[in-house]
C-alpha cells in the first residue's frame, strides 16, 4: 500500500474517532433562517395563557421557570411568585443560556404586555432555543384575569365561562391572600338558592346519558 | 451560518455560479485522476483496479465526517440541506440498474460527461443511452413506474437513528468498514496484477 493511501486512511480513522467524541457533546446552536423564523412567528404555539400559568404556580409545578424580562426596577416593584429577572437586553448573555437550553423546564417569559417578552422569545428562537413560551398579555392580562377577575357580562354564562370565572376567583384568593371580596361574597350568597338548579342540571345530564 | 443558499444568504445567480465552478473543478479532477477511462472505472468489478471504491468511500467519508463536525460546531445546519426521503425498493432496483450500466458501459453519469468532453465517442454514446433512459422513464412513468416509485416508503431516515446507535459511533464503524474494504480490495488488486502479463496491463491503458 502506498504511503499516501496509508495517510488518507489514518486521517479518516482520526475523523471517525473525533466523531465518536463529538457525539456526546451538545451541538452548538444554529441561527434560524428568516423564512423559518417568520413561519414560527406566525404560529401561536408560543403563547401560554395567564390561567395556565396561574394553575402551574398553584400546583407548584417544579418544571415551571418564570422569567421576568422587564428592568430590575420594575421587577423589584412587582413580579410573579418564583420569577427570576433577566432583562430583555441581557437575554443572550452566556451566563443566562443555561436557563433556555434545558429540556426539563417550561420556560415562560413575561413582561408588562406581550411585546417585550415576544421580542425576547424571537431572539432566543433565532438562535434555535426551542420550547420557550410567552405569557399572553403579560402582567396586564395577569392583573385583569387573575388578580382582578370580572364576572363576564350578561346572565347567560356558558359552563366553560363559569368554570373559568370560578377558577380565576380561586386564583385571586390564592395570589392576593384576600377572602372573597364583599361584592363577590354577596353574589355568592344566593348560591344556596342556586344549588337546586345545579343539581337538577346534573340529573338531566345523567338521564340523558342513561 | 451555513448552508448559505437555503437561508437566503446567497443570490440565486451566485449560487449557480459557484455550482458551475465546483462542477468544472469536479470534472477536471475526474479527468486528472483517470476517471474518464472506462477500463479504470470498470476495473473494480473485475478486481484489477480498486481506485473507484477508494475514491468513492474517501469522498463519502470526508463529506460525512466534515458535515458532522461542522454541524456540531454550529457552522452548518444539516437539517436545512437537501435530505431526500427513502423508498428502499426503487432505490435497490435503481442501484442494481446503475451498477449494470456501470459495468457494461464503463461510466457513471458524471464521468461519462467528463469523458465526452475529452472527445471519447463511447462516452457520447453512453450519454445518449442515459438520455434515452431518462425520457423513457418520464413518458412511461404514470403507467409503469408510479407504484414502484412510491413503494417501500421509509420517510426521512438517518441510518444511525434507524439502527439505534449514536451518529458518531456509526461514523466510526463506517470508517472501519471503509478501511477494511480498502485493504481487501488492494490485496485483490495486487494478486490480480501478479497473474497478469505486463503487456496485458499496458493494454488496459491505466
Amino acid at each position: 500500500m502506498k504511503r499516501r493511501e496509508f495517510l488518507i486512511m489514518a486521517l479518516l480513522l482520526l475523523g471517525g474517532i473525533i466523531a465518536i467524541f463529538m457525539s456526546d457533546i451538545k451541538p452548538l446552536k444554529h441561527i434560524i433562517g428568516p423564512k423559518q423564523l417568520l413561519h414560527e412567528v406566525n404560529k401561536k404555539g408560543r403563547y401560554i395563557s395567564t390561567d395556565e400559568v396561574a394553575k402551574m404556580i398553584m400546583e407548584k409545578d417544579p418544571t415551571l421557570l418564570l422569567i421576568d424580562v422587564r428592568s430590575p426596577e420594575e421587577y423589584k416593584k412587582y413580579t410573579l411568585d418564583g420569577a427570576i429577572n433577566i432583562p430583555a437586553e441581557k437575554i443572550m448573555d452566556d451566563s443566562n443560556k443555561d436557563y433556555f437550553d434545558s429540556d426539563v423546564y417550561t420556560v415562560v417569559l413575561f413582561s408588562n404586555g406581550s411585546s417585550l417578552a415576544d421580542q425576547s422569545w424571537l431572539r432566543l428562537r433565532s438562535y434555535d432555543y426551542k420550547g420557550n413560551k410567552v405569557m399572553k398579555g403579560g402582567l396586564n392580562e395577569w392583573y385583569r384575569t387573575i388578580l382582578n377577575p370580572q364576572k363576564p357580562a350578561g346572565d347567560a354564562m356558558s359552563g366553560k365561562m363559569e368554570k373559568q370565572f370560578l377558577f380565576r376567583k380561586g386564583a385571586q384568593v390564592y395570589f392576593t391572600g384576600a377572602t372573597p371580596v364583599a361584592g363577590g361574597a354577596k353574589k355568592a350568597k344566593p348560591a344556596p338558592t342556586g344549588k337546586p338548579i345545579v343539581k337538577r342540571k346534573k340529573k338531566e345530564v345523567t338521564g340523558g346519558c342513561g | 451560518m451555513g448552508p448559505l443558499y437555503p437561508q437566503e444568504l446567497l443570490n440565486p445567480e451566485y449560487n449557480l455560479l459557484i455550482g458551475a465552478l465546483i462542477g468544472i473543478g469536479f470534472g477536471f479532477l475526474l479527468e486528472a485522476s483517470g476517471f474518464t477511462n472506462t477500463r479504470k472505472l470498470a476495473g473494480i468489478f473485475y478486481g484489477y483496479d480498486a481506485t473507484v471504491i477508494k475514491v468513492f468511500f474517501t469522498a463519502a467519508l470526508t463529506g460525512l465526517i466534515g458535515l458532522f463536525i461542522l454541524h456540531n460546531m454550529g457552522w452548518i445546519d444539516i437539517t436545512l440541506t437537501f435530505y431526500p426521503k427513502t423508498f428502499w425498493i426503487p432505490t435497490l432496483i435503481g442501484g442494481i440498474i446503475m451498477a449494470l450500466g456501470f459495468v457494461i458501459g464503463g461510466f457513471c453519469p458524471g464521468t461519462s460527461l467528463s469523458a465526452a468532453v475529452t472527445g471519447k465517442v463511447d462516452a457520447m454514446a453512453f450519454i445518449g443511452g442515459v438520455l434515452l433512459g431518462i425520457f423513457g422513464f418520464i413518458f412511461t412513468y404514470d403507467g409503469l413506474w408510479q407504484s414502484l416509485r412510491t413503494s417501500g416508503k421509509m420517510g426521512k431516515v438517518n441510518i444511525a437513528q434507524w439502527i439505534g446507535i449514536k451518529e458518531g459511533l456509526f461514523i466510526f464503524l463506517f470508517t472501519i468498514i471503509a478501511i477494511v474494504t480498502f485493504v481487501v480490495f488492494q490485496k485483490w488488486q495486487d494478486s490480480w496484477k501478479r497473474k497478469m502479463d505486463d503487456s496485458d496491463i499496458d493494454d488496459l491503458g491505466l
